[in-house]
């Protein structure tokens, strides 16, 4: 062999995590503009076009609005139950977005995996944030609603991006996981829509836990449910419902936890997932 | 010694395992009982070995399912061997970025996703986009969404993308043959560059005239074996007696 044939190295040999990292962080512009080019894509033939952005999650609080503001009346004993469903609702759909995009984030994209290299984490990265950039005008509307039914902007709703920002890292967690089992289990996409019913009621989306379980040890299993956890602080943020201690330890482990997990899943077996 | 290599291949195995969906006879389903899942597994390459040069371009050629776009494929490394090795001085780009492309969005948008795709960023393409458009011919249509967009224009767009930068080792994969005869010229022009710089290019086709007019070597892979590999006239000769009818 010659010296200049020793300046070969293996090109099936995984990039060191470290690098991994580094090369993820240089390359975000992928993962932020290929996702806005998307939306952007999403609604082009429609006649609202790039409108629909706001339609769209308008009409998701309009409809709850509408059913559950004027044509039925179920309180159940919650002060203000449209803003308390109106918070639910908005937070609920978008982890639901992130996670059935996620399942086929790596399928969609197999013919760039097998002839690009690029940190694989950048499409998960990519679907998460694509929707959270669409839920941004959901949240307004939705603040909106919640001062249109009565609530006064106080001091807790300085706590509403601590709360954001921890269900955007479950949510990446999520996301990557998901990413990974779905890579290799295309059944995933049809379990998950009957996975988020059982999550919506198990989150209390539609009615208060609070009013429907009495008994403490009860209670403190729904903490963890983290989607439960992040829906009940932001509710605690801008309608004045109550939050334990239970609740916020729960969201903070998940926070923390899921990102690291996902990760670790995501990335051991990553070279595999162009077979 | 000869010139140095730039991938060494050696032994390579790629299996694909995939589901096959016969349309059992009656007689079938009373034997089986029941209609049951078969997997086969496709040997697509059976222990390939090749070495590719500097300043070489190297034609690849085959029957369809010979396993060209696999060995390509797995040229690259990121395609999940079975067994063997791939070597390189660097990874080489396979004109691949088509599948990042949006059909719904404008071929300007396309380059901003594509080379991004590919690594540049938003910067270094605002200031390439021009060059890009004017190496793909298409200016008066770059605005127009991609899915208007015919196959030889999709084509030109995306070999414009993927070359922006200069590859040290280039694949490519049947995406010269549908240009008209400026693009191939255009093409021609990219792949001498890549020589006269030390790269090398790899050339997967079914046009002959594309091998003889661009190859220094050609291999012919059949049915996921390396039949011969030697000079154009005598490969392809060879290949095209095999395919005459008899």
């Amino acid at each position: 062999m010659s010296d200049r044939d020793q300046q070969l190295h293996d090109l099936t040999r995984p990039p060191s995590s470290a690098s991994y990292l580094q090369e993820a962080w240089n390359r975000r512009e992928f993962a932020i503009l290929v996702p806005a080019q998307d939306l952007r894509a999403q609604n082009m033939g429609t006649v609202l076009g790039q409108l629909w952005h706001i339609a769209n999650p308008a009409l998701l609080v309009g409809v709850y609005f509408l059913i559950f503001g004027v044509v039925i009346d179920t309180s159940r004993g919650v002060e203000n139950f449209l803003g308390f469903l109106i918070v639910g609702v908005v937070l609920f759909h978008l982890t639901q977005r992130v996670v059935q995009d996620a399942a086929v984030c790596i399928s969609r994209n197999l013919g760039l995996i097998r002839s690009v290299q690029f940190p694989r984490i950048l499409l998960p990265a990519a679907t998460l944030n694509g929707q959270t950039a669409a839920f941004v005008p959901a949240l307004v509307l939705a603040m909106v609603a919640v001062v249109a039914t009565g609530e006064r902007p106080s001091m807790r709703w300085l706590a509403l991006p601590a709360v954001l920002a921890a269900q955007f890292l479950f949510n990446f967690g999520a996301a990557l996981l998901v990413a990974r089992i779905g890579a290799s289990l295309s059944d995933l996409q049809q379990l998950l829509p009957h996975l988020f019913r059982l999550l919506f009621y198990a989150s209390g989306v539609i009615f208060s836990v609070e009013a429907f379980v009495t008994s403490p040890a009860w209670r403190r299993a729904f903490a963890l449910n983290p989607i439960y956890d992040v829906i009940t602080c932001a509710r605690w943020c801008l309608v004045g419902e109550l939050a334990d201690g239970w609740v916020v330890a729960g969201l903070l482990a998940w926070c923390i936890a899921l990102p690291v997990i996902g990760f670790v899943v995501f990335h051991r077996s990553e070279q595999r997932l162009g077979a | 010694m000869g010139p140095a290599v730039t991938v060494r291949v050696r032994d390579a195995h790629v299996y694909y395992r995939v589901y096959e969906d016969p349309v059992p006879g009656l007689k079938q389903i009373f034997a089986q009982g029941r209609a049951r899942r078969r997997y086969r597994t496709i040997r697509a390459l059976r222990g390939v070995s090749l070495d590719l040069h500097e300043s070489e371009t190297l034609g690849l050629i085959g029957a369809n399912g010979a396993g060209k776009t696999t060995l390509l494929s797995a040229m690259t490394g990121l395609l999940p061997l079975e067994s063997g090795t791939i070597l390189g001085r660097c990874r080489p780009s396979l004109l691949g970025v088509s599948s990042a492309l949006r059909p719904a969005l404008s071929g300007r948008r396309n380059i901003l996703i594509g080379g991004l795709a590919l690594g540049f960023t938003k910067a270094e393409i605002s200031s390439r986009a021009d060059e890009i458009i004017d190496f793909s011919g298409l200016r008066d249509a770059i605005d127009r969404p991609m899915r208007t967009y015919s196959s030889g224009m999709r084509a030109r767009l995306h070999f414009a993308i993927a070359t922006a930068r200069i590859p040290d080792i280039l694949l490519i994969d049947e995406a010269l043959a549908v240009g008209d005869e400026d693009f191939r010229r255009r093409s021609a022009q990219r792949i001498d560059e890549i020589r006269s710089a030390a790269g090398s290019v790899v050339l997967g086709t079914h046009v002959m005239d594309e091998i003889e007019r661009h190859c220094d070597r050609v291999v012919w892979l059949d049915d996921g074996v390396l039949k011969a590999v030697g000079e154009p006239g005598e490969v392809v000769a060879a290949y095209l007696a095999s395919t005459a009818p008899r």
